[in-house]
């Protein structure tokens, strides 16, 4: 259908009768020292007179939280003798929409669905969430300088696996969108706000390239496979402070941990996000660490982005969405080492035998 | 070792179904066995040997253990107090309400064994997940060798599982037990002596012949090399690894080795397929 930039507030509104709406949206922090309202692009619940931002860079946060949310409750319990029990809390029966999901972040949901649904058991908190939202995805216009989905394999333009595909119509400054329904789940979105469809417009936009371009090896997963020992990773390893922010920020780390919180002696068993940037991450009881250093811990976040994902789901678990560039405190940069990787002799023994870091080409 | 799995909570995999600890049984002086019943006093599900429970005290924490032994109506799992929550563990009495979930991860290959004589290696704590593999052994005796069982203690009164170890299982029909402790005492006339060199100077002989070899990380990598002198092959070498785990069904990332997870693809791992993983152990 073609949906005018204009009907956009009216088809949202229409949706949310029935749907939480989610769409990208400006979120005005004051910062507390300074007194400067501070505005991040965020994924907002959709309110009539909300202003909805389709265009520009993409949000700061991923919307991966809708899903999998950084604390969640899993179940209650009471530790009192004859009275104990535990309950399960499962995720709320609400229907959500996201709307206006880049196809980088797409990508990363259908590598979180990987984890959740497949290899032997099925994560019931994010499967039952997973199942009631329907994804609205929309052709990227302004990947950031720090944007490489289409050296990671993704099409800015096109996200196969959303339940309906939005794109500009035309040229990148036309005046609607073209939406095309995927799904069963699209369909069924497209015939509620079907009232809005403006019957004719132009081809969908597909012309957008990321102007990040890195020299990645296709067979980079089984290259760093052999990289274990490697010296690079003493150079790469250097500049991090541990702080997690790649971590909270990538769209598709999962990795949770599972704690209580106590009322007395009732209490709820809660997970949350967690990051193996963290020493705490792999410490045992008793004192053990099979990671005890930043070199191991970011070793293991990039081989797990890179290498051993590829192994176990058949996917690189990087979608190029450049947020852990852009908000690293130390400049780490995930694109720069996947091209040193790449350009790196497997067989290098010191610091001196890795080739210096190659030079960018901007397209 | 291929994963096959089935998990008793065909819901929701996180979730532990309360149980009771029956019993508590002092092994050593930082070394409890609990025997644990569902409410209505059946077994919480029937594990194959090797296999992980995660147990939990509610409000304290949980985490993930071995299951040492099962009955009819039970299992039994021995824990050894090293942290917060074990030392929580061990404040407990009969009657108390924990959390039970699993059984989680892959199991000692049984199939592979049979027909075998097996070698068994246990050091300290590391005795709790080969004494389900040897109580299997010996419930169905005639579908196995020669057993050998080796457990080394730091001394005497660290010897867990003691009328197993220094009682019956000697009396088994074609079974060896040999008992080593780190250090002598007054109450021990046994042997003295670390596993690794024990393992050497009893000189067992590689043919036809499986190793199950559990314990201390130090003890795991001295024996392994203690075996391979004596001539066993890799693939004939089969232990079991631990790691911090939360969810225990491969889903929260931690337990990884490479691509595997520990929880999930072991914690049973020949030598040989520990060769193809990061040494990250």
């Amino acid at each position: 259908m073609i949906l005018a930039k204009k009907d956009i507030p009216k088809a949202l509104e229409i949706l949310s009768k029935e749907a939480a709406v989610y769409a990208p949206s400006i979120r005005k922090i004051e910062d507390r020292t300074t007194g400067v309202i501070q505005e991040e692009k965020i994924f907002l619940p959709f309110e009539e007179g909300t202003e909805i931002i389709l265009d520009g860079p993409n949000t700061v946060k991923p919307p991966k939280d809708l899903l999998f949310p950084n604390v969640e409750k899993m179940y209650q319990y009471k530790a009192a003798g004859e009275d104990s029990y535990i309950r399960e809390i499962l995720p709320e029966d609400e229907k959500k929409i996201l709307f206006g999901i880049r196809p980088c972040d797409m990508r990363s949901i259908e590598s979180m669905d990987k984890v959740f649904f497949t290899k032997t058991y099925v994560d019931s908190y994010y499967a039952k969430r997973r199942d009631q939202v329907t994804i609205v995805a929309i052709g990227c216009l302004q990947p950031e300088r720090t944007c490489f989905c289409d050296s990671m394999g993704i099409d800015p333009n096109q996200a196969p696996q959303a339940d309906v595909m939005m794109n500009v119509a035309g040229e990148p400054e036309g005046e609607s969108y073209v939406l095309q329904a995927q799904t069963e789940k699209g369909k069924a979105l497209l015939d509620a706000i079907s009232s809005l469809d403006q019957q004719e417009g132009a081809e969908p936009y597909q012309g957008t390239v990321c102007s990040l371009k890195i020299r990645k090896a296709e067979d980079l997963d089984k290259k760093l496979a052999g990289m274990f020992d490697h010296p690079i990773w003493d150079k790469v390893t250097k500049g991090c402070i541990g702080c997690g922010t790649c971590t909270f920020l990538c769209p598709t780390c999962y990795c949770f941990d599972i704690d209580n919180e106590n009322y007395g002696n009732e209490g709820c068993k809660y997970r949350c996000w967690d990051s193996c940037m963290f020493s705490d991450y792999t410490r045992m009881a008793g004192g053990a660490n099979p990671r005890p250093t930043k070199k191991e811990r970011l070793r293991n976040r990039y081989m797990h982005k890179l290498s051993y994902f590829n192994e176990r789901y058949g996917e690189t678990l990087c979608v190029g969405c450049g947020r852990c560039i852009a908000s690293c405190p130390s400049h780490l940069d995930i694109s720069e080492f996947i091209e040193k990787a790449t350009a790196a002799d497997p067989d290098a023994v010191s610091y001196t035998d890795v080739p210096a870091g190659t030079d960018r080409k901007e397209a | 070792m291929a994963i096959d799995h089935a998990c008793s909570c065909e819901k929701n995999p996180l979730l532990p179904s309360l149980c009771r600890v029956i019993d508590v049984k002092q092994e050593t002086p930082d070394v409890q066995t609990y025997t644990i019943q569902t409410l209505d006093g059946k077994k919480p599900f029937s594990p194959l040997p090797g296999q992980l429970a995660m147990v939990s005290l509610l409000g304290v924490g949980e985490a993930m253990f071995s299951i040492t032994a099962q009955g009819e109506d039970y299992i039994q799992s021995s824990i050894k107090r090293t942290g917060m929550l074990t030392d929580a563990f061990h404040e407990m009495q009969p009657g108390q309400e924990i959390g039970i979930r699993g059984p989680y991860g892959n199991h000692f290959p049984i199939e592979d064994l049979k027909g075998k004589d097996i070698l068994f290696i246990g050091g300290g704590i590391g005795i709790a997940p080969v004494r389900s593999l040897i109580r299997y052994c010996l419930e169905h005796r005639s579908d196995f060798g020669h057993l050998d069982i080796l457990y080394g203690a730091r001394s005497k009164k660290d010897i867990c599982f003691k009328e197993d170890c220094l009682e019956n299982w000697a009396k088994e029909p074609d079974t060896s037990v040999y008992i080593t402790t780190d250090v002598p005492s007054d109450d021990w006339d046994g042997h003295v002596g670390f596993v690794p060199s024990y393992i050497e100077e009893v000189g067992f002989q590689p043919e036809g012949k499986k190793v199950v070899l559990c314990g201390p990380p130090i003890m795991i990598k001295l024996g392994s090399a203690s075996l391979l002198k004596l001539g066993f092959a890799k693939e004939d070498v089969i232990t079991t690894l631990e790691l911090r785990m939360k969810c225990g069904i491969g889903k929260c990332g931690r337990c990884n080795i490479g691509s595997k997870f520990v929880c999930l693809d072991g914690p049973v791992f020949t030598l040989a397929e520990l060769d193809e993983l990061p040494d990250e152990k």
